[in-house]
């Protein structure tokens, strides 16, 4: 099926191995470079000239290198838990494995840890970092999502100060401005807000092409790509937000699915039930997602990643410092918050045509039961299964192919 | 000691008579809701008990003492309540808002929820958060209550509230005088966190129950729902002298401040939050452990236990420093994670057995 793959994920790929070749070597050379969490503000960073490496893109990077089981047993040593947040945390275990064994030569010490106070453990992780010689953690607020307006979707682009709240937004806003002013102190430089804007502008474009590539997706019988593939083409893009490059890429993506919708390019050629899959990427074995090709005609044909690409992102406004704000208060809220989080899969799903839904439940999602009733509620057929997407030893004891093949022959009939 | 009957009164009627608001977690300042002539009831929850499939698929993967709440609203164990406080004080509590908010939207629960989002530290921006949130949490009351909540009633609802803070102050002595078991002292603060201030402090002051010249233990960890952990330890002779989990000496609840003004009060209270004590889920582990070892010391702690119930992640995040520091005192440390309901009084024997008590620790 390799004929299938998409260049735009070759290359993004070979772009973003390309790009952090070159950040890890200027951070070897003494320039800061920070690891921030992907709900971070990472707009200031690219404003002030500051690298970042994302840790739950590095946590998958690792997880692919199947150095996942390796690094959290670092963590044992150090009297840390492997058994909690492991997403977050293979990268700080992964940090003390020989070199020989570090994922793409390794992660430098970065400078700067950024993260958001979301859920329990977070911060601690990210405060553990901070301990580490050489480098420095600045946390975020994480309030709840309060209010919950119905269809976040339409209201986060323009009316986000009714979707979230403005006190929330208040209190984010101003640690942004606290976090301009912590990396000033640091780094001697200034935020450019002029050039904040930009990159804002850039990041609304990039969403631009990943909306129209996500709807052309949605109503393309068959299916033109593989979600594994997606992925990439959308999240190497998505971690350069902010940048011409991404929005090339964007771009990039949507030609060439477009390209191949007109082809009449299939996946799956003989496409029988279309599956969507909710929940982060199963990094340790991203082969699954085709598995069922052959046997079922099963394909799937949704991921969040590019969908919350087209949704979660588009802010508009004349204050850059606020609609960044604006771009992650509530960012996680928008896929797991429940009743948000179920009417946009909903939504999507029924956007897609999805005959099935394979939804992952991982350990700090609330809410799932709304997401899988309401898409029963539909009619979608929802499989739950509980497993950590990127440690390998439980998505492995989860079984999770073989109960997608159970579910597929019991409850997903193929269409005629 | 200041007897029930002679505090200052707050409201109208008899505690029984006024409305019931419940509360998850620990960040309400009770002086808001008994303002409102409400009486605050904080549901805890327990160690033991099966949590129904249903509150684990609600909630996911959370720990069991948020599913045995969730558990018990749904079954209509707390149905007289007039409205219900969730504090975003944990993933588990935040959790549970967010489904209840839809749940008490369909009908299925009969009263409405109202979220506490409070972020703890300092910041003129978080303060201003808090503040906000309070007084949002005023509007809930004044919503389910039908009373007015003005300078007047705030200031007497602090002035009453005020008297547990003192009952707490003298609990706390006791405990470091071997005059309080950790049973008694935790049965009084889940007692004193359910009532009126008149009737919580006859229950803070009603725990004396003296002790003996057993190993002197301090609880860190997850915070006990109940006191059934307790009694396994204090069985064996030993006493808890302290702790700092948010349902013991961790606890905020009667937090209380005076002003010249509604709004002075407020924030008065988000001033208080954001300097008290951290809690595991919320504070960093820096912040965490020199608090601990500030509490060791004071209440001369001779031995740290923590029992970390499964899924209660957060305390076992801290573990390697709380044990590093506690090394410097040359205080023992044991520890148990991911406790389950069912090992709860395994694990506290096995505490118990592992504590190996060194003389003159602070010598």
């Amino acid at each position: 099926m390799s004929e299938n793959r998409l260049d735009t994920a070759a290359i993004a790929t070979r772009y973003q191995k390309a790009w952090f070749a070159e950040t890890a070597q200027r951070a070897r050379d003494g320039q800061p470079i920070a690891l921030v969490n992907a709900d971070a503000p990472h707009e200031v960073l690219r404003a002030m000239g500051i690298p970042y490496v994302v840790n739950q893109w590095w946590a998958s990077i690792i997880s692919a290198k199947r150095l996942g089981p390796a690094s959290l047993e670092r963590l044992v040593a150090l009297g840390l838990p492997d058994f909690s947040q492991q997403y977050d945390a293979i990268p700080l275990g992964a940090q003390d494995l020989p070199v020989e064994q570090r994922a793409w030569g390794g992660l430098p010490e970065p400078a700067f840890a950024i993260a958001e106070r979301s859920g329990d453990v977070t911060q601690k992780i990210f405060e553990l970092w901070g301990e580490r010689e050489g480098t420095e953690t600045f946390l975020l607020s994480r309030t709840g999502a309060d209010p919950v307006p119905s269809a976040w979707w339409e209201k986060v682009p323009h009316d986000w100060e009714d979707a979230f709240g403005a006190d929330r937004l208040d209190l984010l806003q101003a640690e942004i401005e606290e976090l301009v002013t912590w990396l000033s102190e640091r780094t001697g430089r200034t935020l450019d807000r002029d050039r904040l804007a930009q990159i804002m502008d850039l990041g609304n474009q990039q969403v631009e092409w990943n909306r129209r590539t996500r709807d052309l997706i949605a109503t393309a019988r068959p299916t033109p790509v593989l979600v594994n593939d997606t992925m990439p083409a959308v999240m190497v893009p998505q971690w350069h937000r902010g940048t011409q490059w991404a929005v090339d890429t964007a771009r990039a993506l949507h030609d060439e699915v477009a390209h191949r919708i007109d082809e009449g390019v299939a996946v799956c050629a003989d496409e029988r039930r279309r599956l969507m899959w909710v929940g982060r990427g199963l990094w340790s074995d991203l082969d699954m997602y085709r598995r069922f090709h052959e046997e079922f005609g099963a394909v799937f044909v949704w991921s969040m990643y590019l969908a919350i690409a087209a949704d979660g992102y588009p802010r508009y406004g004349d204050d850059p410092v606020r609609a960044l704000a604006a771009r992650f208060v509530g960012f996680t809220d928008q896929l797991y918050v429940p009743p948000w989080s179920a009417q946009w899969y909903v939504k999507e799903a029924l956007a897609h045509g999805v005959d099935g839904v394979v939804h992952l439940v991982a350990d700090d999602t609330p809410g799932a039961g709304f997401i899988s009733e309401a898409l029963e509620a539909e009619g979608i057929p929802v499989l739950e299964i509980r497993a950590n997407n990127a440690d390998s030893r439980s998505s492995g004891s989860a079984r999770i192919p073989e109960r997608i093949e159970e579910f597929l022959r019991e409850r997903v009939p193929a269409r005629a | 000691m200041q007897s029930a009957h002679n505090l200052p009164g707050f409201g109208g009627g008899r505690a029984q008579d006024r409305p019931r608001i419940g509360v998850v977690g620990a960040d309400l300042p009770r002086q808001i809701v008994l303002a409102a002539d409400a009486v605050p009831v904080r549901l805890f929850g327990s160690w033991s008990g099966a949590v129904s499939l249903r509150a684990s698929e609600l909630l996911g993967a959370v720990d069991a003492v948020a599913g045995r709440i969730l558990d018990a609203i749904l079954a209509g164990d707390h149905d007289d309540l007039a409205g219900l406080v969730i504090c975003n004080d944990s993933q588990a509590n935040l959790r549970m808002f967010y489904v209840l908010r839809v749940l008490a939207e369909r009908g299925e629960v009969p009263f409405p929820v109202q979220l506490l989002d409070a972020p703890r530290g300092p910041g003129t921006a978080k303060r201003a958060f808090v503040v906000a949130q309070y007084a949002r949490l005023v509007e809930f009351c004044r919503a389910v209550t039908g009373a007015e909540v003005g300078f007047d009633d705030l200031r007497r609802a602090g002035d009453a509230e005020q008297s547990v803070v003192v009952a707490l102050e003298r609990l706390r002595e006791r405990r470091v005088q071997s005059r309080c078991t950790g049973v008694s002292a935790l049965n009084a603060y889940r007692t004193a966190a359910c009532s009126a201030p008149e009737v919580a402090v006859a229950a803070i002051d009603d725990a004396q129950v003296s002790t003996g010249e057993g190993d002197r233990i301090f609880v860190t960890g997850s915070a006990h729902p109940d006191s059934r952990v307790y009694q396994v330890l204090e069985s064996t002779g030993a006493t808890i002298v302290a702790e700092d989990h948010d349902t013991g000496d961790g606890g905020w609840f009667a937090a209380c401040t005076t002003g010249d003004s509604a709004a002075d009060i407020l924030a008065g209270l988000a001033s208080l939050h954001a300097d008290r004590p951290p809690s595991a889920a919320r504070g960093t582990t820096a912040e965490r452990v020199t608090a601990l070892r500030r509490k060791v010391i004071e209440t001369r702690g001779a031995a740290v236990m923590a029992l970390v119930r499964d899924l209660d992640d957060a305390p076992a995040w801290e573990l390697a420093a709380v044990r590093e520091a506690l090394d410097t005192l040359r205080v023992p440390f044991v520890s148990r994670t991911r406790i389950t309901a069912e090992e709860a009084s395994s694990a506290s024997s096995d505490v118990v057995n592992a504590l190996a008590v060194r003389e003159g620790a602070y010598g």
